[in-house]
């Protein structure tokens, strides 16, 4: 099911969600015109995302998350959704008495109030969509130009994007936690040896509240871990065979660099910045044998080539599908087209130029990459 | 010419078998605002009004944020 359709029966046809939804006042925007960003503020590469509220702009909770391209509905299921709108029923029962505890779920400032004060946004969008002409696709700002104005503001500056700009939103198998998603926050799985593994958690365990903020959904998690610092320590409650427990995470340095971007929109513009529009892929098994490259070697293939404006950086400059990058700018090690993003964007500003290596056949070239 | 054909021959069959046409990105935008709003559940594009209505009816607001295109 894509995102469309887990929408569909969103506004459509489960009765038996329309029964919590009719508790709830419901309200759809489907532009990011006037988006007020002080009060909504979750991961923007998402095509659905969701936020239960108080009247009083207090927030409850957020749902939605994904993690893969083509699978946007793998973390988001009908009832998974009840759960978070049952839970949140609760906590507006209970408000105003729990406000201190749902304070960690708050917004936080913001420079700019609406993507259209983004330099770079401003002036090209009106406040609402175009609809009396017909052309309103194109009026439309879309959510994920928001991350790319946020990120174009470091690059203007020459300044190196963070981590924490980079790597937004990390989902919850960063740190080894999966999560089922036909639940709030209920544990599927653990990965072995991961920060999770060594603080305790076991598959099956319900996390109650994370770092005192009570949960809804993935999102409430993932809020959490897009606030936290690097390191950090992260506590949790957690309920196990019905009796509470509270575990510790001890999040290590650069510990949000494991969360892969290649799945966003919004890295269609990193590519544009970084790798004149490329788009790579890590070289499979087979063809790293074949080519006589070591497991620790950087091998990254060029998949797609962009055709266009900006993107057509990398085609101009020489790069063709199908490429092996061995050595990029002195980086020769084992890396993911997102380790390479954030390594060239946080230490090459634009207008640099980059030495790259590439295996094209039998022949190996040196090829000059062009960063915006 | 072969090219230049294909649009027409697929109109053609698509209207001849009764079929839907893939939508473009301005019909979907617009087809999604006359089908919510026909189903008169949903209030569009518009916080203010539901941050109005719940306060008045003192039920929580649930807020989707989709994009349709």
């Amino acid at each position: 099911m894509a995102c469309s359709g887990f929408d569909g029966q969103l506004v459509r046809y489960d009765f038996e969600l329309q029964k919590l939804m009719e508790q709830f006042v419901r309200v759809r925007i489907v532009q990011g015109n006037a988006l007020d960003l002080s009060l909504f503020q979750f991961d923007t590469d998402l095509t659905f995302a969701a936020f239960v509220l108080n009247a009083d702009r207090t927030v409850y909770g957020r749902f939605g998350t994904r993690s893969e391209q083509k699978r946007a509905d793998k973390e988001i299921t009908i009832e998974g959704f009840r759960e978070a709108l049952a839970g949140a029923l609760e906590l507006h029962r209970n408000y105003p008495a729990n406000k201190s505890a749902l304070q960690g779920k708050q917004p936080l400032p913001v420079k700019f109030k609406t993507p259209e004060q983004y330099p770079g946004l401003t002036g090209k969008y009106a406040a609402t969509l175009n609809y009396a002409t017909g052309k309103v696709a194109s009026s439309c700002i879309h959510c994920h130009q928001v991350s790319e104005a946020q990120r174009r503001l470091f690059r203007a500056d020459s300044q190196p994007i963070p981590d924490e700009v980079l790597h937004t939103w990390p989902v919850p198998d960063v740190i080894g936690l999966s999560f089922d998603p036909k639940s709030k926050a209920k544990l599927a799985g653990v990965a072995a040896g991961s920060v999770a593994d060594k603080a305790g958690f076991k598959a099956g365990d319900e996390l109650v509240s994370f770092e005192g903020q009570p949960l809804l959904s993935i999102a409430d998690v993932q809020w959490v871990l897009h606030q936290a610092k690097d390191p950090t320590t992260l506590k949790a409650a957690v309920r196990r065979d019905g009796l509470p427990l509270v575990l510790t995470l001890q999040l290590g340095k650069a510990w949000r660099q494991k969360s892969d971007v290649s799945w966003r929109s919004s890295t269609w513009d990193l590519r544009r910045m970084a790798l004149g529009g490329l788009v790579l892929k890590e070289l499979d098994a087979d063809r790293r044998s074949q080519l006589a490259l070591p497991d620790t070697a950087l091998a990254l293939r060029v998949d797609y080539v962009g055709q266009y404006g900006e993107h057509a950086a990398g085609k101009k400059a020489g790069f063709k599908k199908e490429d092996i990058l061995v050595d990029c700018d002195g980086l020769t090690q084992r890396m993911s087209e997102s380790d390479l993003l954030r390594n060239l964007l946080q230490k090459r500003m634009s207008g640099s130029r980059v030495p790259v290596t590439v295996l094209r056949g039998s022949e190996k070239l040196t090829l000059e990459l062009p960063l915006q | 010419m072969l090219h230049r054909l294909l649009p027409l021959a697929i109109g053609l069959f698509l209207a001849a078998n009764n079929l839907p046409a893939a939508q473009t990105r301005d019909q979907m935008v617009l087809s999604d605002r006359d089908n919510v709003l026909g189903g008169g559940k949903w209030i569009y594009n518009d916080l203010a009004k539901g941050l109005d209505e719940a306060g008045r009816t003192g039920k929580p607001l649930l807020v989707v944020l989709r994009c349709v295109p």
